[in-house]
């Protein structure tokens, strides 16, 4: 039986797109991004630093499954066995649809269920990160204390 | 207009469009939409599928200019809506499509016919279910009329029945079809082991649940007439080592012994059987019993030949006696009982040529019913299932029933003993509840003596047991007496038209002496007719089902020899073991021989039955190759034809087998000694001394006795495992390894041991689960077993060693070696 393989890649845009006043009242952001600009801006990437070749290598498997817009996450899927050439594609991104980005691959998967554990794990450490910069954070409680601890429980009883 | 049944507007999608919409919905993860700062004309994130709102229970800001501790918040909102949707993402998606709706129920109410008849699952699920059934198949199921007509109508009782015709059906026989593997065995179709993987859960109910088992498939037959004839003709047949005849003349315990053919013990050892007496009516010592029993009133009765008609002896009661033996030997334990009537009647009219005795033969089979349920559980299931009658004043029973409430295992009671009483329908009861143990108030224990007046049951009267043979009341007349309880759920109440069941309780104990692995329970007997009844109010507590498999891996794993396949040396087991013999060997001859074990080249002298032959060192018999014809005729053939083996196999079994063995052993000639000691068993029982023309090496050479083996480390022995002597050196150096051999990579493997060494087979061996390491139930000669004490003793040692290999195995492992009844 042939099977085909996969390669999910987890990719985090980081937004470097500067509050341009003078443009309009409203900065471009990735918060106006979609799964379908990405995928625009992917096909043009590819076709430019990879060639037509290129394309008709990943084209037909490439697929964004999941993009969010507030944490600018985005799950993309590639046949495994040109994967690197989309890799290469995603990391030679600069703007999507004139919003200037960074993009950062994360994690690279065979399953889409451990690009989903993987962007949990990535969140809860950001979440983390932020968390410890707030300098009164001894007496500041919020209510997703409570929130990270059920979900830590989640997340082990899941990874059982 | 709507469509008749509910499904069928959905049907304008195939289920396989339906499915693929199932599947696709549950794979999409949720994203957070979001409320944009800057209002209209932002691209709503809806890419990709449901669009939810936050299902986090977190506060949130949505003013905005608001400082920089806020977005912490909002971002940490998002993430944590983001983490959410992830979960539950993976969550749907391994859900949705692995599993049928069906597959969510435990695996006792999973139905085969689920995958395409809804109304096999409960009904909370049949809506499921429905939706992800493919629809064409609901049309193949018609169970219409069929083509031919109403002459060739056959109802379902008919195409039943007709079933029937050369085998036997137990009554809960469609109950155990539904759940177990069945096979024709003996006359019968019985269940073999349940379908549902169950070897070690079945273990653990027998050590810590309870387990049933439909047993009526035993044959029962029933001896009547006075009480010093019938004692003669048991002892005539049975082991005179069992001592526990006396005890049971009274019906109050059975006695469980060997039969064999009358006058001939030690050889010729049939089957072991089961011995219950009628308890004598209290209050009544000789009853004069001139009537004879009733006639015709079963079906299948057969008279011993022996019927002189006229008055019985006023000396010893009129008793009824009831053998249970194994199916298979029902013929032959039959003629071994007219066989010895016979011979004890005619000593009885040389002796007293006036009196006239008679003694009547009838076979009972199908005329009761058995269940044995065992683990400690079984008081508890029976109590609470079975609700005696109340107007039962025995004392002895009044103190009985109670205490059955708080017996943790039977063990504790009396061996063998018997209990009589009459219950009520156990359907009335329905749906019963264990009885439950109080283990915290300290009362004195009662102890329960067995007495005749205890064992009194009315299912020994034939009259009684037909009255009852058809239930009064079918399910659906008390499903109509149950609805009109004016209280849904409470038990119907007893009323006098109510059937009252005489059933009898029997302490069941498969143990050996000095060993803690027994398993201990109840043999349930009642009237046919009431399997059925009583089957679901056993079962609905979660008692397990076995079969067969079950059966022999509890006297596996209580180390007692199981009817047939422990027996050597008996008729049944040479029929059984050349079956499977057949069985392997067609097996083997189909296996190509790279995937098959090479006997030859292992050096496996017979891989498909034991030769006991061989090992005893007995001359095979001329026939027994049929493949070799003798190309001429040699001139010995023809005395060796006339010559009868002088030397006959026997199985030595008994309680008392190891204090004759050391008699034996100090003795100058241990055959001398044993025959001694037959002589003295035989004339205890009334039989004469052996034919003196069999000499006493003779009878030693051919007896084998039962053994237990247990690994001294590690491995696990099969069935017809080869059990081969060690000699000193190397049982010093078992002994200082602890049986732990190391190999080294570049030693060659070692050839197998000759087979002069070899000294007998294993005939059930396996993993044992309650000892957790190998064990095997086997047999050797007599005379080696006592070569073997004499090894052990000189090197010191309380137990002596042996060597086992599996027969398509290459390394022997050592192994302690016992024997069975010690």
């Amino acid at each position: 039986m042939v099977r085909f393989k996969n390669r999910w890649l987890l990719v985090e845009f980081v937004d470097t797109s500067t509050a341009d006043v003078s443009t309009g009242n409203e900065p471009l952001s990735t918060r106006s991004l979609d799964g379908r600009l990405i995928y625009n801006a992917l096909r043009d990437s590819v076709v430019t630093n990879f060639g037509d070749t290129g394309w008709g290598a990943v084209g037909m498997s490439l697929t964004v499954k999941y993009f969010s817009p507030t944490t600018n996450l985005c799950i993309i899927r590639v046949a495994r066995d040109h994967h690197r050439i989309a890799w290469g594609a995603v990391t030679l991104l600069t703007s999507i649809h004139d919003v200037r980005i960074i993009p950062r691959v994360i994690h690279v998967s065979g399953t889409i269920k451990h690009a989903q554990l993987s962007a949990i794990a990535h969140n809860r450490e950001v979440i983390a990160r932020f968390r410890t910069k707030l300098k009164n954070a001894a007496l500041h409680h919020d209510s997703y204390d409570d929130y990270l601890a059920r979900s830590t429980r989640e997340i082990e009883a899941l990874q059982d | 207009m709507g469509s008749k049944r509910k499904g069928d507007d959905a049907e304008e999608m195939t289920s396989r469009e339906r499915k693929k919409l199932k599947v696709a919905g549950a794979r999409t993860i949720a994203v957070q939409p979001s409320v944009s700062t800057s209002g209209s004309g932002a691209v709503q994130s809806s890419g990709n599928a449901l669009a939810g709102p936050s299902s986090t229970t977190v506060r949130f800001d949505s003013m905005q200019g608001l400082p920089a501790s806020i977005d912490v918040e909002r971002f940490t909102e998002a993430r944590a809506y983001e983490i959410d949707a992830m979960q539950k993402a993976i969550k749907t998606a391994g859900e949705s499509v692995t599993h049928r709706v069906w597959q969510t129920l435990p695996r006792h109410l999973r139905r085969r016919a689920a995958s395409h008849d809804v109304r096999r699952v409960p009904l909370r699920l049949r809506d499921k279910a429905r939706a992800e059934m493919v629809p064409v198949t609901r049309r193949i199921l018609k169970r219409g009329r069929s083509k031919q007509g109403k002459t060739k109508q056959v109802s379902r009782t008919e195409s039943l029945l007709k079933r029937q015709r050369d085998k036997t059906w137990l009554e809960t026989h469609i109950w155990h079809a539904k759940r177990m593997k069945m096979e024709n065995m003996w006359g019968y179709r019985l269940a073999v082991t349940p379908t549902e993987k169950s070897f070690r859960p079945s273990h653990r109910a027998s050590m810590h649940g309870s387990i049933l088992h439909d047993s009526s498939y035993h044959s029962l037959i029933e001896l009547k007439g006075p009480e010093n004839i019938l004692r003669s003709v048991l002892d005539l047949c049975c082991d005179p080592q069992c001592t526990g005849m006396k005890r049971s003349m009274s019906g109050a315990r059975v006695l469980e012994t060997d039969l064999y053919k009358p006058g001939s013990y030690p050889f010729d050892l049939i089957a072991p059987v089961t011995i219950m007496w009628q308890p004598l009516p209290v209050g009544n010592t000789s009853a004069p019993t001139n009537a004879p029993p009733a006639e015709g009133s079963s079906k299948r009765r057969r008279k011993g030949k022996n019927n002189v008609l006229a008055n019985t002896t006023q000396q010893s009661p009129t008793r009824a006696v009831w053998v249970r033996s194994h199916p298979a030997v029902f013929d032959d334990i039959f003629a071994a009982l007219q066989g010895s009537a016979s011979l004890v009647l005619d000593a009885e009219k040389q002796r007293h040529k006036d009196v006239y005795a008679e003694v009547k033969i009838a076979d009972l089979r199908g005329s009761v019913n058995t269940f044995e349920i065992m683990g400690p559980k079984s008081s508890q299931v029976i109590k609470g299932a079975l609700s005696s009658v109340v107007d039962d004043d025995r004392q002895e029973f009044k103190k009985f029933w109670p205490s059955l409430t708080d017996l943790q295992t039977t063990a504790s009671l009396p061996r063998g003993i018997v209990i009589g009483m009459k219950v009520l329908d156990p359907r009335l009861k329905f749906p019963p509840k264990n009885a439950k143990v109080k283990t915290d108030v300290q009362r004195p224990a009662v102890m329960t003596f067995p007495a005749a007046i205890l064992a009194q049951s009315e299912i020994w009267d034939e009259e009684k047991r037909s009255v009852l043979k058809k239930p009064t009341y079918k399910k659906k007349d008390l499903d109509a007496r149950r609805s009109k309880n004016l209280v849904p759920g409470t038990p119907l109440n007893p009323i006098r038209q109510d059937d009252r069941i005489p059933l009898l309780l029997i302490q069941r104990s498969l143990e050996s002496p000095n060993s803690i692995h027994g398993i201990h329970g109840w043999t349930l007997v009642f009237p046919a007719g009431w399997g059925m009844p009583f089957l679901p109010s056993l079962i609905h507590t979660g008692t397990r089902v076995g079969g067969q498999r079950e059966r022999s891996t509890q006297a596996f794993e209580a180390g007692t020899a199981y009817f047939p396949r422990d027996f050597p040396c008996t008729e049944f087991y040479d029929k059984f073991w050349d079956e499977l013999a057949l069985k392997e060997k067609a097996k083997w001859n189909r296996t190509p021989p790279a995937k098959r074990a090479n006997y030859k080249k292992l050096g496996t002298r017979s891989p498909w039955r034991a030769d006991w032959e061989v090992v005893l060192g007995l001359p095979v018999a001329p026939g027994v190759d049929a493949n070799l014809v003798p190309a001429q005729r040699e001139p010995q053939d023809a005395m060796e034809v006339d010559k009868v083996p002088t030397v006959r196999p026997w199985v030595f079994r008994g309680p008392e087998v190891p204090t004759i063995l050391e008699k034996a052993t100090e003795m100058f000639s241990n055959g001398a000694g044993l025959l001694t000691e037959i002589n003295r068993l035989r004339t205890k029982r009334g039989m004469d001394v052996l034919d003196p023309g069999y000499r006493p090496e003779d009878l030693l050479k051919g007896a084998l006795v039962m053994v237990r083996l247990k690994m001294v480390s590690r491995g696990a022995p099969n069935d017809l495992a080869i059990i081969y002597r060690v000699n000193d050196v190397e049982v010093k150096k078992i002994i200082q390894d602890n049986g732990k051999t190391r190999a080294d990579a570049n030693e060659p493997p070692e050839a197998a041991p000759p087979h002069t060494s070899i000294i007998g087979y294993v005939t059930t061996g396996n993993m044992s689960l309650s000892r957790g390491e190998g064990f095997a139930i086997g047999a050797v000669p007599v005379s080696v077993q006592l070569e073997l004490q004499q090894q052990a003793r000189r090197n010191g040692e309380s137990r002596s060693l042996v060597k086992i290999r599996d027969r398509a195995g290459m390394v022997c492992r050592a192994a302690y070696l016992d024997l069975l009844d010690s």
